[in-house]
Protein backbone atom coordinates (compact mmCIF):
# COMPACT_ATOMS: atom_id res chain seq x y z
CA UNK A 1 0.00 0.00 0.00
CA UNK A 2 1.34 3.40 -0.97
CA UNK A 3 0.70 6.23 1.02
CA UNK A 4 1.54 9.58 -0.24
CA UNK A 5 1.19 13.11 0.95
CA UNK A 6 1.50 16.03 -0.60
CA UNK A 7 2.45 19.28 1.73
CA UNK A 8 4.55 19.24 5.07
CA UNK A 9 2.89 21.78 6.72
CA UNK A 10 0.76 20.97 9.96
CA UNK A 11 -1.84 18.71 8.63
CA UNK A 12 0.35 16.67 5.98
CA UNK A 13 3.18 15.97 8.53
CA UNK A 14 0.75 15.26 11.55
CA UNK A 15 -0.92 12.61 8.96
CA UNK A 16 2.43 11.02 7.73
CA UNK A 17 3.96 10.77 11.14
CA UNK A 18 0.79 9.38 12.98
CA UNK A 19 0.71 6.97 9.97
CA UNK A 20 4.17 6.15 10.72
CA UNK A 21 3.10 5.15 14.34
CA UNK A 22 -0.01 3.34 13.87
CA UNK A 23 1.60 1.04 10.66
CA UNK A 24 4.67 0.46 12.37
CA UNK A 25 4.62 -2.86 11.89
CA UNK A 26 2.97 -2.91 8.41
CA UNK A 27 6.04 -0.41 7.44
CA UNK A 28 8.87 -2.77 8.74
CA UNK A 29 6.86 -5.26 6.78
CA UNK A 30 7.47 -4.17 3.65
CA UNK A 31 3.27 -3.94 3.09
CA UNK A 32 3.19 -0.11 3.97
CA UNK A 33 5.47 2.89 2.48
CA UNK A 34 4.78 6.54 3.22
CA UNK A 35 5.82 8.97 0.88
CA UNK A 36 5.75 12.95 1.68
CA UNK A 37 6.55 15.51 -0.71
CA UNK A 38 6.62 18.91 -0.31
CA UNK A 39 7.98 22.17 -1.59
CA UNK A 40 10.48 23.68 1.07
CA UNK A 41 12.84 21.72 3.22
CA UNK A 42 11.44 23.88 6.31
CA UNK A 43 8.68 23.74 8.31
CA UNK A 44 7.15 27.40 9.67
CA UNK A 45 5.15 27.85 12.92
CA UNK A 46 2.95 30.55 11.64
CA UNK A 47 0.86 31.33 14.96
CA UNK A 48 3.91 32.86 15.88
CA UNK A 49 4.25 35.26 13.16
CA UNK A 50 1.98 37.38 14.87
CA UNK A 51 4.42 37.24 17.71
CA UNK A 52 7.26 38.36 15.68
CA UNK A 53 5.15 41.66 14.70
CA UNK A 54 5.00 42.84 18.00
CA UNK A 55 8.72 42.02 18.96
CA UNK A 56 8.17 38.82 20.88
CA UNK A 57 9.76 35.99 18.74
CA UNK A 58 12.59 36.18 16.64
CA UNK A 59 11.79 34.78 12.81
CA UNK A 60 14.37 31.88 13.43
CA UNK A 61 12.56 30.61 16.11
CA UNK A 62 9.77 30.07 13.80
CA UNK A 63 11.57 27.15 11.61
CA UNK A 64 12.66 23.44 12.18
CA UNK A 65 14.25 21.02 9.27
CA UNK A 66 11.03 19.14 7.62
CA UNK A 67 12.89 16.06 8.16
CA UNK A 68 13.97 16.42 11.48
CA UNK A 69 9.89 16.26 12.42
CA UNK A 70 9.34 12.91 10.39
CA UNK A 71 9.63 9.65 11.58
CA UNK A 72 12.58 7.92 10.42
CA UNK A 73 10.43 5.33 8.02
CA UNK A 74 8.76 8.14 6.18
CA UNK A 75 10.70 8.82 3.22
CA UNK A 76 10.39 12.87 2.44
CA UNK A 77 11.76 14.59 -1.11
CA UNK A 78 11.06 18.26 -1.39
CA UNK A 79 9.85 18.25 -4.42
CA UNK A 80 6.70 19.91 -5.09
CA UNK A 81 3.66 18.12 -7.11
CA UNK A 82 2.84 19.93 -10.78
CA UNK A 83 0.45 17.36 -11.83
CA UNK A 84 -2.18 15.64 -10.46
CA UNK A 85 -3.30 12.22 -12.63
CA UNK A 86 -6.10 11.18 -9.85
CA UNK A 87 -7.77 9.09 -12.35
CA UNK A 88 -4.31 7.49 -12.94
CA UNK A 89 -3.26 7.41 -8.99
CA UNK A 90 -0.32 9.25 -9.99
CA UNK A 91 1.60 12.49 -9.45
CA UNK A 92 4.12 14.40 -11.47
CA UNK A 93 6.59 16.77 -9.51
CA UNK A 94 8.58 19.39 -10.79
CA UNK A 95 11.54 17.48 -11.09
CA UNK A 96 10.01 15.28 -13.77
CA UNK A 97 9.45 12.20 -11.39
CA UNK A 98 6.57 10.52 -11.59
CA UNK A 99 4.63 9.30 -7.87
CA UNK A 100 2.15 6.42 -7.58
CA UNK A 101 0.07 5.88 -5.33
CA UNK A 102 -2.95 3.96 -3.71
CA UNK A 103 -4.07 6.28 -0.99
CA UNK A 104 -3.53 10.44 -1.58
CA UNK A 105 -3.48 12.51 1.04
CA UNK A 106 -3.74 16.34 -0.28
CA UNK A 107 -2.35 18.92 2.44
CA UNK A 108 -1.28 21.52 0.27
CA UNK A 109 -2.33 24.47 2.47
CA UNK A 110 -3.26 27.98 1.59
CA UNK A 111 -1.28 31.36 0.78
CA UNK A 112 -1.73 35.27 0.87
CA UNK A 113 -3.11 36.84 -2.30
CA UNK A 114 -2.87 40.82 -1.66
CA UNK A 115 -2.13 41.74 -5.19
CA UNK A 116 -5.85 40.78 -5.54
CA UNK A 117 -6.82 44.28 -4.24
CA UNK A 118 -5.71 47.32 -5.91
CA UNK A 119 -2.83 49.29 -3.62
CA UNK A 120 -3.05 46.60 -0.88
CA UNK A 121 0.43 45.01 -1.72
CA UNK A 122 2.23 48.69 -1.80
CA UNK A 123 0.11 50.44 0.94
CA UNK A 124 0.03 47.79 3.29
CA UNK A 125 1.17 46.11 6.37
CA UNK A 126 0.75 42.73 7.08
CA UNK A 127 2.12 40.02 9.47
CA UNK A 128 1.24 36.76 7.28
CA UNK A 129 4.66 36.36 6.09
CA UNK A 130 7.82 36.53 7.76
CA UNK A 131 9.13 39.69 5.57
CA UNK A 132 5.76 40.82 6.26
CA UNK A 133 5.56 40.64 10.21
CA UNK A 134 9.49 41.85 10.08
CA UNK A 135 8.83 44.91 8.71
CA UNK A 136 5.58 45.50 10.49
CA UNK A 137 7.62 45.06 13.35
CA UNK A 138 9.94 48.19 12.63
CA UNK A 139 6.91 50.12 11.41
CA UNK A 140 5.35 49.98 14.54
CA UNK A 141 9.01 50.63 16.60
CA UNK A 142 9.44 54.09 14.28
CA UNK A 143 5.08 54.82 14.68
CA UNK A 144 5.29 57.90 17.12
CA UNK A 145 1.33 58.83 16.40
CA UNK A 146 -1.89 58.71 13.93
CA UNK A 147 -3.73 56.74 12.73
CA UNK A 148 -3.69 52.97 12.49
CA UNK A 149 -6.51 51.01 10.28
CA UNK A 150 -6.83 47.38 10.40
CA UNK A 151 -8.37 45.14 7.59
CA UNK A 152 -9.48 42.22 6.93
CA UNK A 153 -9.61 39.85 3.54
CA UNK A 154 -12.10 36.94 2.37
CA UNK A 155 -11.14 34.50 2.90
CA UNK A 156 -8.49 33.94 5.44
CA UNK A 157 -6.76 31.87 7.74
CA UNK A 158 -6.76 32.42 11.34
CA UNK A 159 -10.07 33.80 12.28
CA UNK A 160 -8.81 34.80 15.28
CA UNK A 161 -6.29 36.99 14.00
CA UNK A 162 -7.42 40.34 13.68
CA UNK A 163 -8.93 40.24 16.80
CA UNK A 164 -5.55 39.33 18.46
CA UNK A 165 -3.54 42.04 16.82
CA UNK A 166 -5.98 44.61 17.82
CA UNK A 167 -5.50 43.59 21.56
CA UNK A 168 -1.69 43.25 20.66
CA UNK A 169 -1.57 46.55 18.88
CA UNK A 170 -3.24 48.29 21.82
CA UNK A 171 -1.34 46.69 24.39
CA UNK A 172 2.18 47.40 22.29
CA UNK A 173 1.55 50.95 21.93
CA UNK A 174 0.54 51.29 25.53
CA UNK A 175 3.75 49.87 26.94
CA UNK A 176 5.20 52.55 24.03
CA UNK A 177 3.54 55.66 26.02
CA UNK A 178 1.82 56.29 22.99
CA UNK A 179 -1.45 55.02 23.43
CA UNK A 180 -3.38 58.36 23.88
CA UNK A 181 -1.74 59.05 20.28
CA UNK A 182 -2.92 56.84 17.97
CA UNK A 183 -6.49 55.72 17.10
CA UNK A 184 -6.87 52.12 15.98
CA UNK A 185 -10.14 51.43 13.28
CA UNK A 186 -10.83 47.63 13.14
CA UNK A 187 -12.77 46.95 9.85
CA UNK A 188 -14.94 43.62 9.36
CA UNK A 189 -16.30 42.09 6.06
CA UNK A 190 -19.72 41.49 7.67
CA UNK A 191 -22.28 42.85 9.10
CA UNK A 192 -20.54 42.24 12.93
CA UNK A 193 -17.72 42.01 14.87
CA UNK A 194 -16.33 38.60 13.68
CA UNK A 195 -17.69 35.81 11.79
CA UNK A 196 -18.28 33.95 14.45
CA UNK A 197 -21.39 35.22 16.62
CA UNK A 198 -20.25 34.55 20.06
CA UNK A 199 -16.81 35.55 19.55
CA UNK A 200 -18.43 39.20 17.95
CA UNK A 201 -20.53 39.63 20.98
CA UNK A 202 -17.67 39.01 23.45
CA UNK A 203 -15.01 41.40 21.89
CA UNK A 204 -17.70 44.15 21.91
CA UNK A 205 -17.12 45.16 25.30
CA UNK A 206 -13.45 44.55 24.86
CA UNK A 207 -12.99 47.35 22.44
CA UNK A 208 -15.16 49.58 24.15
CA UNK A 209 -12.51 49.08 26.77
CA UNK A 210 -9.99 49.79 24.89
CA UNK A 211 -11.29 52.53 23.01
CA UNK A 212 -11.02 51.02 19.13
CA UNK A 213 -13.56 52.27 16.70
CA UNK A 214 -14.99 49.73 14.45
CA UNK A 215 -16.87 49.97 11.13
CA UNK A 216 -18.74 46.56 9.88
CA UNK A 217 -19.58 45.55 6.30
CA UNK A 218 -16.43 47.02 5.07
CA UNK A 219 -15.19 44.77 2.06
CA UNK A 220 -11.29 45.78 0.94
CA UNK A 221 -11.84 47.25 -2.45
CA UNK A 222 -8.79 49.14 -2.71
CA UNK A 223 -6.22 51.02 -1.10
CA UNK A 224 -4.90 54.46 -2.48
CA UNK A 225 -1.52 54.59 -1.36
CA UNK A 226 -1.09 58.27 -2.49
CA UNK A 227 -3.88 59.81 -0.46
CA UNK A 228 -3.63 56.72 2.38
CA UNK A 229 -6.98 55.80 2.58
CA UNK A 230 -8.74 52.50 2.38
CA UNK A 231 -11.94 52.17 0.57
CA UNK A 232 -14.83 49.92 1.13
CA UNK A 233 -17.39 47.88 -1.61
CA UNK A 234 -19.88 49.57 0.11
CA UNK A 235 -18.97 52.87 -0.61
CA UNK A 236 -17.09 53.96 2.47
CA UNK A 237 -13.19 55.04 3.01
CA UNK A 238 -10.65 55.07 5.81
CA UNK A 239 -8.27 57.61 6.22
CA UNK A 240 -4.46 56.20 7.69
CA UNK A 241 -1.23 56.93 8.76
CA UNK A 242 -0.71 53.13 9.49
CA UNK A 243 -2.63 50.27 7.46
CA UNK A 244 -2.50 46.99 8.67
CA UNK A 245 -4.05 43.92 6.62
CA UNK A 246 -5.34 40.83 6.92
CA UNK A 247 -4.73 39.53 3.41
CA UNK A 248 -7.27 37.54 1.56
CA UNK A 249 -6.39 34.12 0.72
CA UNK A 250 -6.83 31.29 -1.82
CA UNK A 251 -5.51 27.19 -1.88
CA UNK A 252 -2.30 26.96 -3.87
CA UNK A 253 -2.16 27.29 -7.33
CA UNK A 254 -1.50 24.01 -8.78
CA UNK A 255 -4.87 22.87 -7.55
CA UNK A 256 -6.56 25.24 -9.59
CA UNK A 257 -4.51 24.93 -12.62
CA UNK A 258 -5.37 20.80 -12.13
CA UNK A 259 -9.07 21.81 -11.88
CA UNK A 260 -9.30 19.89 -8.01
CA UNK A 261 -11.19 22.58 -6.88
CA UNK A 262 -12.26 26.37 -7.46
CA UNK A 263 -10.02 28.83 -5.50
CA UNK A 264 -8.14 26.71 -4.65
CA UNK A 265 -10.29 24.47 -2.00
CA UNK A 266 -10.85 21.04 -2.81
CA UNK A 267 -14.44 19.38 -2.09
CA UNK A 268 -14.45 17.88 1.02
CA UNK A 269 -16.75 15.10 2.74
CA UNK A 270 -17.32 16.98 6.12
CA UNK A 271 -17.16 14.16 8.07
CA UNK A 272 -14.87 11.45 6.22
CA UNK A 273 -12.32 14.07 5.05
CA UNK A 274 -12.15 12.56 1.07
CA UNK A 275 -12.28 14.86 -2.14
CA UNK A 276 -15.75 14.45 -3.16
CA UNK A 277 -15.50 11.64 -5.94
CA UNK A 278 -12.38 10.36 -4.61
CA UNK A 279 -12.73 7.76 -2.00
CA UNK A 280 -8.88 7.52 -2.01
CA UNK A 281 -8.14 10.87 -1.70
CA UNK A 282 -7.69 12.41 1.85
CA UNK A 283 -7.85 15.81 2.35
CA UNK A 284 -6.93 18.20 5.60
CA UNK A 285 -5.86 21.73 6.83
CA UNK A 286 -7.04 24.85 4.59
CA UNK A 287 -6.92 22.63 1.55
CA UNK A 288 -10.59 21.79 2.24
CA UNK A 289 -13.29 23.54 1.67
CA UNK A 290 -15.24 23.10 4.52
CA UNK A 291 -17.26 25.51 6.44
CA UNK A 292 -14.50 25.60 9.64
CA UNK A 293 -11.69 27.74 10.27
CA UNK A 294 -8.72 27.26 8.49
CA UNK A 295 -6.48 27.24 11.75
CA UNK A 296 -3.79 24.55 12.64
CA UNK A 297 -5.90 23.47 15.18
CA UNK A 298 -8.43 21.92 12.29
CA UNK A 299 -5.94 20.91 10.46
CA UNK A 300 -4.46 19.01 13.80
CA UNK A 301 -7.94 17.38 14.69
CA UNK A 302 -8.64 17.04 11.12
CA UNK A 303 -5.53 14.59 10.71
CA UNK A 304 -5.92 12.65 13.73
CA UNK A 305 -9.50 11.31 11.71
CA UNK A 306 -7.53 10.90 8.38
CA UNK A 307 -4.41 8.81 10.12
CA UNK A 308 -6.82 7.02 12.06
CA UNK A 309 -9.01 6.18 9.27
CA UNK A 310 -6.34 4.94 6.57
CA UNK A 311 -4.61 2.70 9.42
CA UNK A 312 -8.28 1.35 10.31
CA UNK A 313 -8.81 0.68 6.29
CA UNK A 314 -5.68 -1.05 5.79
CA UNK A 315 -6.13 -3.04 9.06
CA UNK A 316 -9.63 -3.94 9.12
CA UNK A 317 -10.89 -2.73 6.06
CA UNK A 318 -13.40 -0.18 7.60
CA UNK A 319 -13.09 3.67 8.62
CA UNK A 320 -13.27 4.32 12.61
CA UNK A 321 -13.71 7.82 12.63
CA UNK A 322 -15.96 11.15 11.92
CA UNK A 323 -14.68 14.65 11.96
CA UNK A 324 -17.05 16.62 14.10
CA UNK A 325 -15.78 20.02 13.29
CA UNK A 326 -13.29 20.30 16.01
CA UNK A 327 -11.73 23.74 16.37
CA UNK A 328 -10.13 25.33 19.71
CA UNK A 329 -8.51 28.53 19.27
CA UNK A 330 -6.03 30.33 21.54
CA UNK A 331 -7.13 34.14 21.46
CA UNK A 332 -4.58 36.18 22.78
CA UNK A 333 -6.14 39.46 24.52
CA UNK A 334 -2.67 41.41 24.89
CA UNK A 335 0.26 40.69 26.21
CA UNK A 336 -0.50 39.16 29.18
CA UNK A 337 -4.02 37.62 29.04
CA UNK A 338 -5.48 34.90 26.60
CA UNK A 339 -8.94 33.31 26.61
CA UNK A 340 -10.00 30.05 23.65
CA UNK A 341 -12.75 29.44 21.68
CA UNK A 342 -13.39 25.77 20.52
CA UNK A 343 -16.40 24.82 18.94
CA UNK A 344 -17.45 21.94 16.46
CA UNK A 345 -20.12 21.57 13.49
CA UNK A 346 -22.48 20.95 16.62
CA UNK A 347 -21.62 23.57 19.33
CA UNK A 348 -21.13 27.16 19.20
CA UNK A 349 -17.80 28.82 21.40
CA UNK A 350 -18.55 29.53 25.07
CA UNK A 351 -16.08 32.26 25.21
CA UNK A 352 -14.23 32.38 29.10
CA UNK A 353 -12.81 35.67 30.97
CA UNK A 354 -9.29 36.37 29.60
CA UNK A 355 -6.32 35.53 32.30
CA UNK A 356 -2.68 34.99 32.60
CA UNK A 357 -2.47 31.12 32.65
CA UNK A 358 -4.42 30.99 29.76
CA UNK A 359 -1.80 33.15 27.86
CA UNK A 360 1.29 31.10 29.39
CA UNK A 361 -0.71 27.88 28.11
CA UNK A 362 -0.30 30.06 24.55
CA UNK A 363 3.34 30.44 25.39
CA UNK A 364 4.12 27.11 26.10
CA UNK A 365 2.39 25.68 22.80
CA UNK A 366 4.23 27.97 21.15
CA UNK A 367 6.84 25.54 21.99
CA UNK A 368 4.60 22.58 22.39
CA UNK A 369 4.36 23.01 18.62
CA UNK A 370 6.70 20.92 17.91
CA UNK A 371 5.72 18.21 19.75
CA UNK A 372 2.00 18.25 18.41
CA UNK A 373 3.56 17.97 14.73
CA UNK A 374 5.75 15.11 15.45
CA UNK A 375 2.37 12.89 16.37
CA UNK A 376 3.03 13.41 20.47
CA UNK A 377 -0.18 15.35 21.50
CA UNK B 1 -8.43 19.72 58.47
CA UNK B 2 -10.69 21.26 62.02
CA UNK B 3 -9.83 21.26 65.96
CA UNK B 4 -11.78 20.11 68.29
CA UNK B 5 -13.89 23.37 69.41
CA UNK B 6 -14.81 24.06 65.85
CA UNK B 7 -18.45 23.55 65.07
CA UNK B 8 -19.73 21.34 62.45
CA UNK B 9 -20.47 23.47 58.81
CA UNK B 10 -17.83 26.14 60.42
CA UNK B 11 -14.77 27.20 59.10
CA UNK B 12 -11.64 27.25 60.92
CA UNK B 13 -9.62 30.78 61.11
CA UNK B 14 -6.23 28.61 61.21
CA UNK B 15 -7.65 26.76 58.12
CA UNK B 16 -8.55 30.06 56.54
CA UNK B 17 -5.01 31.47 57.24
CA UNK B 18 -3.22 28.48 55.52
CA UNK B 19 -5.56 28.89 52.35
CA UNK B 20 -4.20 32.35 52.38
CA UNK B 21 -0.73 31.32 52.94
CA UNK B 22 -1.25 29.00 49.43
CA UNK B 23 -2.98 31.63 47.86
CA UNK B 24 0.07 34.17 48.28
CA UNK B 25 2.45 31.43 47.44
CA UNK B 26 0.69 30.91 44.28
CA UNK B 27 0.38 34.25 43.70
CA UNK B 28 4.04 34.95 44.30
CA UNK B 29 4.95 31.97 42.20
CA UNK B 30 3.10 33.67 39.40
CA UNK B 31 4.42 37.02 39.55
CA UNK B 32 8.01 35.34 39.63
CA UNK B 33 7.28 34.09 36.53
CA UNK B 34 7.88 35.74 33.20
CA UNK B 35 7.21 34.64 29.58
CA UNK B 36 10.88 33.70 28.96
CA UNK B 37 10.40 31.00 31.71
CA UNK B 38 7.16 29.55 30.62
CA UNK B 39 8.74 29.38 27.01
CA UNK B 40 12.17 27.70 28.00
CA UNK B 41 10.16 25.09 30.50
CA UNK B 42 8.04 24.31 27.44
CA UNK B 43 10.95 24.06 25.66
CA UNK B 44 12.18 21.69 27.27
CA UNK B 45 9.63 19.34 28.14
CA UNK B 46 8.88 19.48 24.98
CA UNK B 47 12.15 18.70 23.86
CA UNK B 48 12.28 15.66 26.38
CA UNK B 49 8.98 14.12 25.80
CA UNK B 50 10.32 14.21 21.80
CA UNK B 51 13.71 12.56 23.06
CA UNK B 52 11.71 10.47 25.79
CA UNK B 53 9.39 9.20 22.47
CA UNK B 54 11.88 8.31 20.53
CA UNK B 55 14.24 6.40 22.88
CA UNK B 56 11.27 4.11 23.70
CA UNK B 57 10.42 2.94 20.74
CA UNK B 58 13.37 2.45 19.63
CA UNK B 59 13.57 -1.24 19.46
CA UNK B 60 17.61 -2.03 19.78
CA UNK B 61 17.66 0.82 22.77
CA UNK B 62 15.04 -0.82 24.01
CA UNK B 63 16.51 -4.45 23.85
CA UNK B 64 19.82 -2.90 24.88
CA UNK B 65 18.32 -1.97 27.91
CA UNK B 66 16.25 -5.60 28.82
CA UNK B 67 19.35 -6.90 28.39
CA UNK B 68 21.45 -4.64 31.08
CA UNK B 69 18.80 -5.57 33.16
CA UNK B 70 19.67 -8.91 33.70
CA UNK B 71 21.85 -9.79 36.90
CA UNK B 72 24.61 -11.36 34.51
CA UNK B 73 24.84 -7.92 33.03
CA UNK B 74 25.48 -6.26 36.14
CA UNK B 75 28.61 -7.79 36.41
CA UNK B 76 29.57 -6.91 33.22
CA UNK B 77 28.74 -3.09 33.83
CA UNK B 78 30.29 -3.10 36.60
CA UNK B 79 33.11 -4.92 35.43
CA UNK B 80 33.59 -2.56 32.75
CA UNK B 81 33.21 0.52 34.56
CA UNK B 82 36.53 -0.71 36.72
CA UNK B 83 37.64 -1.65 33.16
CA UNK B 84 37.38 1.89 32.15
CA UNK B 85 38.75 3.04 35.45
CA UNK B 86 42.05 0.88 35.67
CA UNK B 87 42.91 0.81 32.12
CA UNK B 88 42.86 4.73 32.01
CA UNK B 89 45.43 4.86 35.09
CA UNK B 90 47.66 2.08 33.42
CA UNK B 91 47.64 3.72 29.98
CA UNK B 92 48.53 7.10 31.83
CA UNK B 93 51.90 5.62 33.48
CA UNK B 94 53.00 3.61 30.25
CA UNK B 95 55.30 4.28 27.82
CA UNK B 96 54.50 4.88 24.42
CA UNK B 97 54.34 1.64 22.83
CA UNK B 98 57.54 1.10 19.93
CA UNK B 99 55.93 -1.02 17.35
CA UNK B 100 56.99 -3.85 15.55
CA UNK B 101 56.64 -7.89 16.23
CA UNK B 102 58.75 -7.62 18.95
CA UNK B 103 56.49 -5.46 20.90
CA UNK B 104 53.44 -7.20 19.65
CA UNK B 105 54.95 -10.67 21.13
CA UNK B 106 55.87 -8.64 24.43
CA UNK B 107 52.30 -7.39 25.13
CA UNK B 108 50.88 -11.23 24.17
CA UNK B 109 52.78 -12.75 27.00
CA UNK B 110 50.36 -11.03 29.65
CA UNK B 111 47.22 -13.91 30.29
CA UNK B 112 45.57 -10.76 30.83
CA UNK B 113 45.30 -9.39 27.30
CA UNK B 114 44.91 -12.99 25.63
CA UNK B 115 42.13 -12.88 28.48
CA UNK B 116 40.82 -9.27 26.93
CA UNK B 117 41.46 -10.84 23.41
CA UNK B 118 39.15 -13.75 24.06
CA UNK B 119 36.61 -11.68 25.54
CA UNK B 120 36.60 -9.30 22.48
CA UNK B 121 36.51 -12.28 20.08
CA UNK B 122 33.65 -13.68 21.57
CA UNK B 123 31.19 -10.31 21.28
CA UNK B 124 32.80 -9.85 18.03
CA UNK B 125 31.22 -13.60 17.48
CA UNK B 126 27.68 -13.54 18.96
CA UNK B 127 28.01 -10.07 17.43
CA UNK B 128 28.22 -11.16 14.21
CA UNK B 129 25.85 -14.44 14.40
CA UNK B 130 23.10 -12.04 15.32
CA UNK B 131 23.70 -9.72 12.61
CA UNK B 132 23.44 -12.03 9.88
CA UNK B 133 20.34 -13.85 11.09
CA UNK B 134 18.48 -10.34 11.68
CA UNK B 135 19.05 -9.49 7.81
CA UNK B 136 18.05 -13.29 7.00
CA UNK B 137 14.78 -12.87 9.02
CA UNK B 138 14.59 -8.84 7.82
CA UNK B 139 15.02 -7.19 10.93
Amino acid sequence: MRILVVGGGTGGTIVANNLARRLAGEIRSGRVKIRMLSASDKHMYQPGLLYVAFGQMMPDELYRDQASLLESSIEFHVDPVEKFLLDQNKVVTRSGKTYEYDILVMATGSRIVPESIPGLAEGAETFYSEAGAVKLFKKLREFEGGRIALVVGVPHKCPIAPVEAIFSLHDYLKARGIRDKCTIKYHYPIGRLHTIKEVATWVKPHFERMGIEHETLFNIKEVDVENKVVRSEEGTESPYDLLIAIPPHRGMAVVEQNGMGEGGWIPTDRFRLTMNGHDNVYVVGDTTNLPVSKTGSAAHFEAEVISDNIASMIKIGAPVRDYDGKVYCFIETGHDSATYAMFNYQNPPDLKEPNKPMHWFKTSYNKMYWTSVRGLL
Amino acid sequence: MTNETSTPGTIDPKDLQQLAEVATLITAARDAMSDDIVSRVAGALSEGMTLLDRLTRNEGLMSLLQVLDRQESQYFLVALSKAIHASSQEISAAPPAVGGIGCTLRVMRDPGILEGLRLMSLIGKHLSDSLREQHRRGG
